[in-house]
């Protein structure tokens, strides 16, 4: 990869929100044909950025540099975003599974009309074809999109972004996120087209909180923190730890203690031949103050077997035993009661109340503590709900805010904090640092640690190799449903998990 | 529910840039903005008394206690509707069906007292009828998974059926008992004898939404339903009871209706749906702006009758309500989502 020509460059990029300097003064430029990284942690700026550049947000001063033209940053509308040919990948899903792959390239692009606005059905799928194959998309266009691989799918919506593109040096792709959603497996097929775009001069600005991940696709990356560019560096001068030092202003190792309390000896939760949906005949023990991960591929079932555990999905079949005593799960209820708490994947679909403030979001997995001589206390509850963002580090305008206003890592911490405050025995924790950034996710890591300490049980599903290596004091490989290995630390690390899960999913069943 | 943590001070070991302390001044002392947000529709409201009362045709009727007792009497009823709207609202749920039963309930209440049952069996009755209709709902909606939209729409349908059937489409007016007219139509204090019944229903339905974990529990289904079932809520349940209420308010307006007008009308449930469906929306202008609320349920009712009341003595045409009230309940869902979009915009900007 040559460095062609500047395709972007931004000169002095300001913006403030009140008294907030979210951008100040950002410069840097981005060659022609690159996969350019942008990072940064939670609130450095870097979304307030993206929506200047899709013209979203105005910006307060500073020029854009687009191949040789110089625009005021000021000006910069959603269509004159679009003629300067930015062409923006959200990382929310915009998407439809249930309908065609040629009816979701035309979505927000335009049908193939004739007369009367009628949709030219064949000419309509001759281009979806056209544009498959110029993308290099194994699909059919009558495909049903849902049917793809979730990696595919985000390459129609990569696909449809730039499909009027004439020439792939004409515009620059922004994908926010991309792989957020993209099991550990499928990323690298992603990346490798990404790569092959850029090949053929697409000039891409990539932001992402993997790290590892811009690491291997990225020719250059730019690091933001509190709205300023801490560096632009080549790829060859970025290392792993360099970056998150950039990112953080620290090490991640650091972050997290490492003198790892040994787990105690008394077996809090044990678990025979647990049958539910796709989880087979799992049996294991939890110790007091362990750290049990759960390593698998999506589909394994390890979702599945956290939510029986919680009595969120029905057993089939099994004993549950907690600290001896025979445990019965007719739903979350009784989990609860029983002192089990679950930390769910999806934060936005089954955790966050996100129009409810902070405190009470904070309080409605206890809210009967507050109900006293017949009456709520709200004040006690907000009282309480400011001492936890204290602890928890939970940074929001205040606890009355509501919390969608909050960044991912906040919420996260919020619904840690809910869990945590119950004092559980065990702990149930499914993708805890999924779509948080490397400082959010250090913070997370350092309270894994202080509920370890004071004796709670911690079963972590996670598909990040590291997190497991980092945190788990043992490690179950999932395949299939069923549990095909355990590990034990010291022999837990990334690469020899990532090795047993490779290995395990190619043996046929 | 027991094991909640007691404060230990221990901070996050891995704390990095020192969190901004959330002072009291940031959480409490809401802005200026924001309290002519919470009572304009108060300040509206008074705009409208004031204005009815120097302009020049109503002026010498409008400011009469005459008619704002007759105001004020004849809104109870309503307003019992609207809240009867608005405990399936804040989770997000329809209940089309409360009109229509309180229709039912104040026809069978007043045949049951024109045939001589006694007065507090009969307000029973209509209460009791209410409930179980509201029964009904919530059985079709949590069992049979009817989306509540449709299901209530068809058991209004039926209820009417109902009432037609029973009373041919005649009011049901003899023998009502002569305490049940005065109490309707009288007043304590110079303030109507049903007002007090409105307090009473209000203050009941703020509490049970405001002070209780179920108020704050409906409040969750209303935000995140699948969040609400993994922190252990009965949802089902909850959602049911939502139904129950609703048909239990329905029923008490029905039997308050009663009094107010000295017999049934079949016609009169169909009136109610709509101011009450309006009053319940624009209850997310006021008073806790972006959220459904008692205290802004009641100042909708009022705003609307005061404005409906100061038209119609102009001699406004009648048409000119319906207007107002489909105006008021557009603007009122309109108002409602800006308001909740506004306060998240605020909130992330000062994050």
């Amino acid at each position: 990869m040559t460095d062609g020509p500047g395709a972007l460059g931004l000169h002095g990029v300001s913006k403030a929100y009140g008294p907030t300097q979210a951008l100040d003064g950002v410069s840097f430029e981005v060659a022609q044909g690159t996969v350019h990284a942008l990072l940064g942690g939670n609130g450095c700026g870097k979304s307030t950025l993206i929506k200047i550049l899709a013209g979203v947000v105005e910006a307060d001063a500073g020029e854009l540099e687009v191949r040789g033209g110089r625009h005021d940053a000021r000006d910069v509308t959603p269509s004159v975003a679009r003629q300067l040919g930015f062409r923006f990948v959200h990382q929310q899903r915009t998407t439809f599974a249930d309908m065609s792959v040629a009816d979701n390239l035309a979505i927000g692009h335009g049908f193939v009309t004739g007369a009367g606005r009628r949709v030219q059905w064949r000419e309509q799928r001759a281009h979806a074809a056209a544009t498959l194959e110029r993308f290099g998309i194994d699909a059919k266009p009558s495909q049903a999109l849902g049917s793809l691989t979730p990696a595919r799918q985000t390459m129609v919506a990569v696909a449809r972004a730039l499909q009027d593109q004439q020439d792939a040096s004409d515009g620059i792709l922004v994908l926010d996120e991309p792989t957020a959603a993209l099991p550990a497996g499928e990323v690298h097929l992603l990346l490798d087209a990404l790569r092959g775009y850029a090949g053929h001069g697409q000039t891409i600005l990539y932001v992402s909180h993997r790290l590892d991940e811009v690491l291997a696709v990225a020719d250059a990356a730019t690091v933001l923190r509190d709205g300023a560019v801490k560096t632009t560096s080549p790829r060859a001068a970025l290392t792993h730890d360099r970056l998150v030092e950039l990112i953080v202003g620290r090490a991640l190792e650091a972050a997290v203690a490492t003198t790892a309390a040994r787990p105690r000896d008394a077996t809090i939760l044990e678990v025979r031949n647990l049958r539910s949906a796709a989880v087979r005949d799992a049996g294991f023990v939890l110790r007091e103050g362990e750290v049990l991960g759960v390593a698998g591929l999506l589909g394994s079932g390890r979702s599945t077997l956290l939510r029986a555990l919680f009595g969120a999905v029905p057993l089939e079949r099994g004993e549950l035993r907690l600290a001896g005593q025979p445990l019965l799960l007719q739903g979350p209820r009784d989990a609860m009661a029983a002192g089990i708490a679950y930390v769910p994947e999806d934060r936005i679909s089954e955790g966050a109340f996100g129009d409810l403030s902070v405190d009470e979001n904070l309080s409605m997995a206890t809210v009967g503590t507050y109900w006293v001589r017949g009456r709520l206390r709200h004040r006690d509850a907000r009282g309480d709900a400011r001492g936890l963002m204290r602890r928890y580090g939970i940074r929001a305008a205040s606890e009355r805010a509501p919390l969608a206003s909050l960044s991912g890592g906040n919420q996260q911490k919020v619904m840690l904090a809910r869990w945590m405050r119950r004092r559980p025995r065990v702990l149930l924790l499914d993708e805890p640092t999924q779509g948080v950034d490397v400082g959010a996710r250090a913070e997370i890591y350092g309270l894994v640690r202080r509920a370890v300490d004071a004796g709670t049980g911690i079963i972590l599903v996670s598909s990040d190799a590291e997190e497991l290596a980092l945190l788990c004091d043992r490690a179950l490989i999932l395949r299939r449903g069923v549990i095909v290995d355990e590990v034990e630390r010291p022999h837990i690390t990334d690469s020899g998990l990532e090795q047993l899960l490779l290995e395990t999913e190619a043996v046929p069943s | 529910m027991t094991a909640v943590e007691t404060e230990d001070s221990a901070p996050v070991t891995t704390q990095s840039p020192p969190t901004p302390a959330i002072t009291e001044e940031s959480s409490r002392r809401p802005s200026a903005l924001g309290v002519l947000e919470a009572y304009a529709l108060v300040v509206l409201l008074v705009g409208v008394g004031v204005f009815f009362s120097l302009y020049g045709p109503t002026s010498s009727t409008f400011p009469t206690s005459g008619n704002l007792q007759v105001l004020f009497g004849g809104q109870a009823v309503l307003a019992i509707v609207a809240l009867a709207v608005l405990v399936p609202l804040i989770c997000g749920e329809f209940d089309l069906s409360v009109g229509a039963v309180a229709g039912l309930c104040s026809v069978v209440c007043a045949s049951a007292l024109s045939s001589g049952v006694a007065v507090p069996l009969a307000v029973l009755l209509a209460i009791g009828l209410g409930m179980a209709f509201g029964i009904v709902n919530a059985l079709l909606i949590t069992r049979v998974k009817i989306n509540s939209f449709i299901a209530t729409l068809g058991v209004a349908a039926i209820v009417d059926g109902i009432v037609t059937q029973k009373t041919g489409g005649l009011a049901v007016v003899s023998n009502i008992p002569a305490i049940v007219t005065s109490f309707g139509s009288g007043n304590w204090l110079g303030i109507p004898r049903p007002a007090y019944v409105l307090a009473a229903v209000a203050v009941a339905v703020y509490y049970v939404l405001a002070h209780t974990p179920y108020g704050r529990y409906i409040q969750a289904l209303g935000s995140n339903r699948e969040a609400a079932r993994l922190v252990g809520l009965r949802t089902d349940l909850l959602l049911g009871l939502t139904f129950v209420a609703a048909g239990t308010l329905a029923g008490t307006a029905g039997a308050l209706q009663v009094a107010r007008a000295g017999g049934a009308d079949p016609r009169v449930g169909a009136t109610f749906l709509l101011p009450a469906f309006a009053a319940a929306f624009l209850s997310a202008a006021a008073i806790k702006p972006g959220k459904y609320n008692v205290g802004g349920t009641l100042v909708a009712v009022l705003f609307l009758a005061a404005l409906n009341s100061g038209l119609n003595l102009t001699g406004a045409e009648p048409y000119v309500s319906q207007y107002v009230n489909g105006a008021a309940l557009l603007i009122g869902v309109g108002l409602a989502a800006y308001l909740g979009r506004k306060r998240l915009r605020q909130a992330t900007a000062r994050r």
